[in-house]
């Protein structure tokens, strides 16, 4: 079954088309990498999906509700959330409280609940968070500042945060740029146990060996548009994306 | 446990003094004391704004229109002083909706420059709109403000009604900033895509916090006609809004109390000089060191001297040794 | 209107819209490059042009001579600010603001201790007046467009055939990758620094025989290349150039028109309606 499904997805930047006409669909339950070489457009697209961005031309279904038009705030309620694809993260609070807002602001009814709520967190959030820390192997680093964590840890954190606001797919930008291989295989070891959890995941990677053990399909972009998909080795053997990755220095593959 | 005895007695010397204050001088003394706590509202109604990391330059300009309305419906209308404070107040909120709700969408600069440019509005309009305000010649006769119909005329009972609103808005302000509300603030301002990635309105939430701001500056504007009796454009100018601003920063935002030290401090430091150009001097260079050298502001000073004393007392044998 | 007072007022307009544009440059390109917007470019400006009483009226020092001192001295001092207020702050865009609004007020209230209270009046320069299409145009106005012109051709040049330039076009682009490149972005900024400061303050050098001169001189300036940039674009400098042209027209029409003061408030209504409706200026340049 499809959980999210893009068709036909534009966007237009002045006269340029970032991405042009990119059809996407991702099943529960699956695990699917979006690739390809710097300014393919993957950036685009993901802030297409998380509402970010208004597409120019295109729909956007994710378990079966139109998401065109909605904005950043109601797509995450409706349980899509992504990641940032630098460390965006709360830097003066602690990896708790991080952790601990991915969870609460994600839960508020709406504005006019936190007007009118002045405790702080309910006790069965901060059970949930520590369970969320504890899963992704944050809970020795709960009291630090997340502005001291390692980079490796910040990248977690921030994954973290999303799985605590509970969602039915995951959006990954770049989870493992700058990462070295220990550290990205550890990621990607916890990419795998959040699906078997029951989240379905999509990231957006730019290095395609980290991505390829992982993926179950992948679909790749170039000059934003979708040059081919399919099964890691059908891409992997695939001329054009091979070319693609080349033409653009393939020293980053 | 040491700090905390040590704040609560800080806290009651502070609360001591506020309620004997206009014992100790006459009528100047009281009324320096007025413009402390003026400044002490507008410098803690700004800070909503500036946790959601908003550069807001335009908060005289609410307190312009606080004072204005309040002022002409005390003095034309004869309104009693609570319904005229609070309609400043009112006004200056809706103003601030208004204003507010498309340029929210503005991030940085373009929003400190929408602020700034309303500034010089709201004072070109008091200038300018001369039936109503008077214009240059400035407004005068405003009467002076009463309680339950009872007129307060010595300048310590003022005093006292300052006091008493001061700690109100600061009550309301405090008990916001730190409930969730606060904390979605906070988090706004630390990264506002992040918390919109992760459920938050963020343009609701803003313009909460600075409308907000927008109805506590009208209230400040507000008294601070009853109390002056008199309002004059220029006084509402850019350089007002800079200064609570810098009320802010040289206190420290890092924590409730900055605004409150920062404005207590500076008001008084500056006093002699009030009116004239040492003035603006004096809080351009206060403001500058404390971006330099002490980004967190003063609150952050007796931590920073802890530190050097400590250390320096750690590598004295070093120093010794050298000379 | 008479042919006569035409041609006067677009040549005013021109001289005008020429002074606007030296201070719009700069600004827009440090917006381009740091998100920053110099609110201390007003005060640059009367600095620029209290060089040109002391150095030219008081010292007796030749005009062009003390035209390059303001244009070195203030760009002397953008090295200072981008080397103890920008790299201080490590460029963080909103105590590099909060400074330079400091730095503003400082320096506008340091003029009146520092310069005395009253007006300052620069004599003339360039004495006389030029017959153009039967309309005499005084020298000392029409002279500002022939520099102001050099200025921007010069700038043109600087920013599209130097190395320094491309180094500036890269960082505009993208700091990170400016930076991978082995651009070195902090002396580069310094440049942007130094180059803003120096266009604003040969605006005050042009201007200060004509105006007098006081310390908050450059309040109307900075506001009016404000408004340049916002409708050039913010970052783009042809965009600040047509704009400030534009601007040069409007601005002697509207306040002859409706009095200085309320063109003043206009102004304001103007700029906020612009940022808030067109945020990325007339002309559709994508920020």
């Amino acid at each position: 079954m499809a959980l999210l499904e893009a068709r036909n997805l534009t966007k237009y930047f002045g006269g340029l088309a970032a991405v042009n006409r990119v059809d996407i669909t991702v099943n529960a339950g699956e695990i699917v990498g979006l690739i390809g070489p710097n300014g393919a457009g993957k950036t685009t697209c993901f802030n297409l999906l998380s509402g970010f961005l208004p597409p120019t031309a295109g729909s956007i279904t994710f378990n079966g509700e139109a998401l065109v038009g909605l904005k950043p705030h109601h797509i995450v309620k409706r349980g899509l959330v992504r990641t940032f694809q630098l460390t965006t993260l709360f830097l003066d609070m602690t990896v708790l409280t991080n952790v601990l807002l991915g969870l609460h602001l994600s839960s508020q009814r709406g504005f006019g609940r936190v007007l009118l709520s002045l405790r702080s967190f309910p006790r069965e959030e901060i059970t949930r968070t520590h369970e969320v820390l504890e899963f992704t192997g944050l809970a020795p680093y709960a009291d630090e500042l997340a502005k001291n964590l390692p980079h490796g840890r910040q990248r977690t954190l921030g994954i973290a945060m999303a799985l605590a606001a509970r969602p039915l797919l995951l959006l990954l930008d770049e989870p493992v740029t700058g990462m070295n291989l220990d550290e990205s295989q550890q990621v990607m070891n916890l990419v795998k146990t959040i699906r078997d959890r029951g989240t379905t995941v999509l990231l957006v990677e730019h290095n395609m060996k980290a991505v390829m053990g992982t993926c179950e399909r992948i679909v790749v972009l170039n000059f934003g548009e979708k040059l081919t998909e399919g099964t890691p080795s059908e891409v992997g053997s695939n001329r054009a994306v091979i070319e693609a990755y080349l033409g653009s220095g393939g020293e980053h593959a | 446990m040491k700090s905390k005895i040590g704040i609560a007695v800080v806290l009651l010397v502070v609360v001591v003094l506020a309620l004997f204050l206009p014992n100790f001088g006459g009528r100047y003394y009281t009324q320096i004391f007025v413009q402390v706590l003026i400044n002490i509202m507008l410098a803690a109604s700004l800070r909503p704004s500036l946790l959601c990391g908003q550069l807001n330059i335009g908060h005289s300009a609410f307190m312009a229109i606080g004072a204005y309305a309040s002022a002409l419906l005390a003095k034309n209308l004869g309104l009693p002083f609570e319904l005229s404070l609070l309609f400043g107040g009112a006004l200056s909120a809706a103003v601030g909706l208004i204003m507010g709700y498309p340029s929210l969408r503005l991030r940085g600069v373009y929003f400190a420059m929408v602020t700034v440019s309303f500034v010089e509005v709201i004072r070109l309009i008091a200038q300018l709109w001369v039936s109503l305000t008077r214009g240059m010649s400035g407004l005068s006769g405003i009467p002076k403000p009463s309680l339950l119909g009872m007129v307060l005329t010595t300048k310590a009972s003022q005093y006292y009604l300052a006091l008493g609103l001061l700690v109100i808005i600061l009550l309301i302000l405090y008990r916001l900033e730190y409930s969730r509300l606060g904390l979605i603030w906070k988090s706004i301002g630390m990264a506002d895509n992040l918390s919109q990635s992760l459920g938050i309105n963020v343009a609701n939430y803003k313009l909460l916090a600075f409308t907000l701001g927008c109805f506590f500056a009208g209230v400040a504007g507000a008294y601070y006609a009853s109390f002056f009796r008199f309002l004059f454009p220029p006084e509402f100018s850019f350089l007002l809004s800079v200064n609570i601003l810098v009320y802010n920063f040289v206190g420290g935002r890092g924590h409730f109390i900055g605004p409150i030290v920062g404005a207590a401090f500076l008001t008084l430091l500056v006093e002699p000089f009030r009116g004239s150009a040492y003035e603006t001097i004096f809080f351009s260079i206060a403001m500058l060191l404390t971006i330099l050298f002490l980004p967190g502001g003063l609150i952050t000073l007796p931590g920073k001297l802890a530190g050097l004393w400590s250390g320096s007392t750690g590598s004295a044998p070093a120093t010794s040794a050298a000379t | 209107m008479t042919f006569e007072l035409f041609v006067q007022s677009a040549i005013i307009g021109l001289s005008i819209g020429a002074i606007y544009i030296l201070m719009a440059l700069g600004l827009t390109l440090m917006f381009g490059m740091m998100h920053i917007i110099n609110f201390a470019h007003g005060a640059v400006y009367m600095l620029g042009a209290f060089v040109i009483y002391y150095f030219f009226h008081l010292w007796g020092i030749p005009y062009s001579l003390a035209f390059f001192i303001a244009m070195i001295l203030l760009g002397l001092f953008g090295f200072g600010v981008e080397r103890f207020i920008y790299r201080t702050v490590k460029g963080n865009i909103e105590p590099t603001l909060v400074a330079l609004l400091a730095l503003t007020t400082l320096l506008q209230a340091a003029g009146y201790p520092v310069f005395g209270p009253l007006d300052k009046n620069v004599p003339s320069v360039f004495r006389g007046n030029y017959i153009i299409f039967g309309t005499p145009i005084s020298a000392e106005r029409l002279m500002i467009i022939p520099v102001a012109a050099v200025l921007v051709v010069a700038l043109y040049l600087f920013i599209n055939k130097t190395k320094m330039g491309a180094a500036m076009r890269s960082i505009e682009q993208d700091k990170e990758a400016a930076a991978l490149q082995g651009v070195n972005v902090n002396v580069v900024n310094a440049m942007a620094f130094a180059v803003g400061f120096s266009l604003a303050a040969a605006a005050g050098a042009l201007i200060a025989p004509i105006f007098k001169l006081d310390p908050m001189m450059g309040e109307q300036p900075l506001l009016k290349a404000f408004i340049i940039i916002i409708l050039g674009g913010l970052g783009s400098i042809p965009g600040a150039i047509l704009g400030g042209l534009i601007l040069g027209f409007i601005d002697s029409v509207v306040a002859t028109a409706v009095g200085v003061e309320l063109a003043f408030l206009l102004s304001f209504v103007f700029i906020i309606l612009l940022l808030l409706f067109k945020p990325n200026g007339l002309f559709g340049y994508e920020v």
